[in-house]
């Protein structure tokens, strides 16, 4: 890790520096990395030239997984060993995932935590140190075309991945060793695509089906103001099943009973190779004879596939329909095709039907979402100058609690604009009652049962009162990632209890140290180095930002008083900063932050004012060109 | 921390005029502005302490926005602001036309399942519906005008009845539709 630059005290702090800020998609089959450079986004290569890292991972070699196209040639070989499309597996819990497991042909380890591990010839690994793998790759091979360390990333979520699914995938990159500036939903990003290009204005649909997941989301377009406003989907549908539907019906067709997990594998290979040829071609082969020998080969006509398909593809406009009327809008300007199966000339047939639009496909589906989420990455990494793009986004899924007889009370409905802040008051169920278990729970069902559970967490200490009297806020709060904070306060005695949703089945921070300490990366970084590092990073954001703030505003904000004792501080966190002492830059990074919260309202509020200025201005001008 | 805004009502944070008539173009220009001021992503470079507060005033934003947005939130806003608690205007006492006309647009609405063509029939009901709600919100603009806090939270209930209504009627919907 390389040093940090630390200004002398009473000297301007370093030039700003261009930050390397990259955009990953971590998809289903394939990944990929992008980048902006000299203003332009665009997917970076490996040094064979492909862009494409296809998302397998093998486990075969004990001293290390091999990953990309070398594992996925050894998936008919090893299928045990070898993780396919292990995204499908994020953050599930282990009964959840069996049957995709068992169509997989992968062995669930088990795990007391119920959390999903597959057995390999490597050990346990689970979902997400694969997916670190593969991150690790895309991270290896920015940075070597790049010239140095990244900074940090921005990485693609489908819009309807739940709080589990983007807390293992957030994770992931940590393992990985990758600073997140942000999870972006996959089809905002494709909007950014295409959006910045256009300069579009209107409301757009973004149809994304991938290999694995189906996202829809529909959004507003305004003077670079990129609102959502529904998203929907369906995280168990996508291209893997078109595959799925030609191996079933081969199977069918050939009365092909019992297959070893290395000749499904094969027939799942051959199934994409058909269908990937039935885009252009009327008719495909699908080599079985050489997979099954004896059982001959068969042809599959573009007709015989779209039966196969059809059911699939309208389940995806049943989502559509939902989402449409989430957003209140009546039709789409636009309507944005991303993901590698909306190749299938059928969905492209169907959704230009249901929109009663010619979709876009300007940009290769393959690399939308990467470079879209690249330019998020530049402009979140302060590369751009401000104000020139923003993204509102939504919560996919309504977050709830469960209430007396197991009913979902929800507290934040899906497709609220993010970040969040609702409280609901409850009260006590009998009298004496000292404690309330809170459930929270994620999803629309009307029954807790049904529903999604992400925590669990007690309030203690209400004092005994008659049932009903208590008065128990529950405070829900999601930041602009999607990540939920709840916490719970009994009002008359000021009892509070609070949790950051981390899913039964997700990793515990000591589990991520553990598992950095022991990953292929980190494994020569001492943690002691690393504490200190990103401390002293945290001190050195807080003292630039303050820096740039106190130049724009302390004259006009602070009285003399003020400033000096901010001044003061700054002093002290800089000196701190110079030496090693990780405890001591701790203690003065938290006390000059809450030192100068005061100035940041005052900072805040004043940027209404303008905000507001700005707009009465604008409003004129309107008026008066109208 | 305490600041100014938080306790600013939504209207003064938009600065438009405490009525339920709002000039939703006017409202989404604000909002949409206010944002991109003070969303965390403008402060994604910033300490950690400003880019929490980003994070607060930006939540409270999309809340006064989402409030204003939709007609029978502002209502209740409104009579909020106006004193009147949340238990007090759903004690309202309905009149028992309503109710009735109640009753029948919901046993119409669970015959859909038997019809031949449910769909006219349901954009009809719809439409319907939609039109009750446009009636009580002008009963609630006018009585609101006119201080009569009891007739508009009345208004307010007879809205919440109907939108329950409709939700229902497009859940219905969808049931159609995958059948």
């Amino acid at each position: 890790m390389a040093l940090m630059q630390i200004a002398e005290p009473g000297q301007s702090p370093v030039p700003h520096q261009e930050k390397r800020a990259v955009g990953i998609d971590l998809g289903t089959t394939n990944s990929l990395v992008a980048t902006v450079r000299g203003g332009r986004a665009d997917v970076l290569p490996d040094a064979d030239g492909s862009v494409m890292l296809p998302s397998v991972v093998n486990y075969s070699d004990t001293s290390g997984a091999l990953v990309g196209a070398r594992a996925l040639a050894m998936a008919s070989e090893h299928p045990e060993d070898t993780l396919v499309s292990v995204k499908r597996f994020m953050g599930r819990g282990r009964a959840d995932a069996q049957r995709d497991a068992q169509r997989s042909h992968y062995r669930l380890g088990d795990s007391e935590s119920g959390m999903v591990s597959f057995v390999t010839s490597s050990g346990d690994v689970s979902p997400v140190q694969a997916s670190a793998e593969i991150l690790a790759v895309l991270r290896e091979r920015a940075r070597e075309t790049l010239g140095g360390d990244i900074d940090g990333a921005v990485i693609t979520v489908p819009a309807y991945f739940d709080e589990a699914q983007r807390q293992a995938t957030k994770d992931a990159a940590t393992l990985a060793g990758l600073r997140v500036l942000r999870l972006l939903n996959e089809p905002t990003a494709a909007a950014v695509a295409y959006g910045l290009d256009a300069g579009e204005e209107g409301v757009i649909a973004v149809y994304d089906l991938g290999g694995g997941t189906f996202d829809i989301s529909i959004l507003r377009l305004h003077r670079g103001v990129f609102e959502v406003l529904a998203t929907g989907g369906d995280t168990a549908l996508g291209g893997d099943d078109f595959d799925a539907a030609i191996v079933a019906w081969v199977v069918d067709e050939l009365n092909l009973a019992s297959l070893r997990p290395g000749q499904h594998r094969g027939l799942q290979a051959a199934a994409r190779h058909a269908k990937e040829r039935l885009s252009g071609a009327e008719s495909a082969v699908l080599p079985v004879d050489k997979i099954v020998p004896g059982a001959g080969d068969l042809t599959l006509t573009r007709e015989g596939f779209e039966a196969l398909i059809q059911p699939l593809v309208k389940r995806t406009l049943r989502a559509c329909r939902r989402c449409l009327r989430d957003a209140q809008v009546e039709e789409v300007d636009d309507v944005v095709m991303v993901g590698g199966s909306t190749r299938v000339p059928l969905v492209r047939e169907v959704v230009a039907d249901f929109f009663q639009r010619e979709p876009l496909t300007d940009i290769d589906p393959d690399k939308v979402v990467a470079i879209g989420a690249a330019i998020q990455a530049d402009i979140l990494a302060g590369n751009r100058p401000e104000g020139d793009l923003l993204l509102l986004d939504v919560i996919p899924l309504s977050l709830g609690l469960e209430t007396m007889g197991g009913l979902v009370e929800k507290i934040v409905p899906r497709n609220t604009t993010i970040p969040v802040a609702r409280a609901q008051e409850f009260t006590t169920f009998k009298d004496g009652q000292t404690a309330l278990a809170l459930h929270i729970v994620q999803g629309e069902r009307e029954l807790a049962a049904d529903s999604r559970s992400l925590a669990r967490f007690e309030l203690r200490g209400i004092p005994p009162m008659v049932a009903g009297a208590a008065r128990i806020k529950v405070v829900f709060e999601v930041d602009a990632d999607g990540l939920l904070h709840v916490s719970a306060r009994e009002e008359t005695t000021g009892a509070q209890s609070s949790v950051t949703v981390k899913p039964s089945f997700g990793l515990s921070d000591e589990q991520i140290t553990d598992m950095l300490q022991t990953s292929f990366s980190h494994a020569q970084e001492d943690k002691q180095a690393r504490q200190l590092a990103e401390q002293r990073l945290d001190a050195q954001q807080l003292l630039e930002g303050l820096d740039a703030a106190l130049a724009d505003d302390a004259a006009e904000l602070l009285s003399q008083a003020e400033c000096e004792a901010l001044h003061q501080k700054m002093r002290e966190l800089r000196d701190a900063a110079a030496g090693d002492d990780v405890e001591q830059i701790r203690r003065l990074t938290e006390s000059l932050g809450r030192a100068s919260e005061a100035f940041a309202a005052r900072r805040m509020d004043k940027s209404i004012k303008q905000a507001l200025a700005g707009v009465s201005l604008e409003e004129l001008d309107k008026e008066i060109s109208e | 921390m305490p600041s100014r805004n938080f306790s600013q009502n939504y209207f003064e944070l938009f600065d438009l005029p405490v009525q339920f008539a709002v000039d939703t173009a006017v409202l989404g220009r604000r909002y949409r502005q206010l944002q991109q001021e003070l969303h965390p992503d403008r402060y994604a470079a910033a300490a950690a302490h400003e880019q929490r507060m980003a994070v607060q005033y930006s939540a409270f934003v999309n809340e006064a926005y989402a409030t204003l947005r939709t007609p029978l939130k502002r209502a209740l806003y409104l009579l909020e602001l106006s004193g009147m608690t949340q238990q007090e205007v759903s004690r309202q006492q309905l009149d028992g036309g309503f109710l009735i006309e109640q009753m029948e647009l919901r046993e119409k609405l669970e015959t859909l399942h038997d019809l031949v063509d449910p769909d006219t029939v349901l954009d009809h009901l719809v439409t319907e519906i939609s039109g009750d709600i446009g009636t009580h919100q002008a009963e609630f603009a006018a009585a609101f005008e006119q201080s009569e806090l009891q007739a508009a939270a009345s208004a307010c209930v007879k809205m919440q009845y109907l939108e329950k209504l409709l939700l229902e009627a497009e859940q219905i919907e969808s049931e159609l539709m995958e059948r």
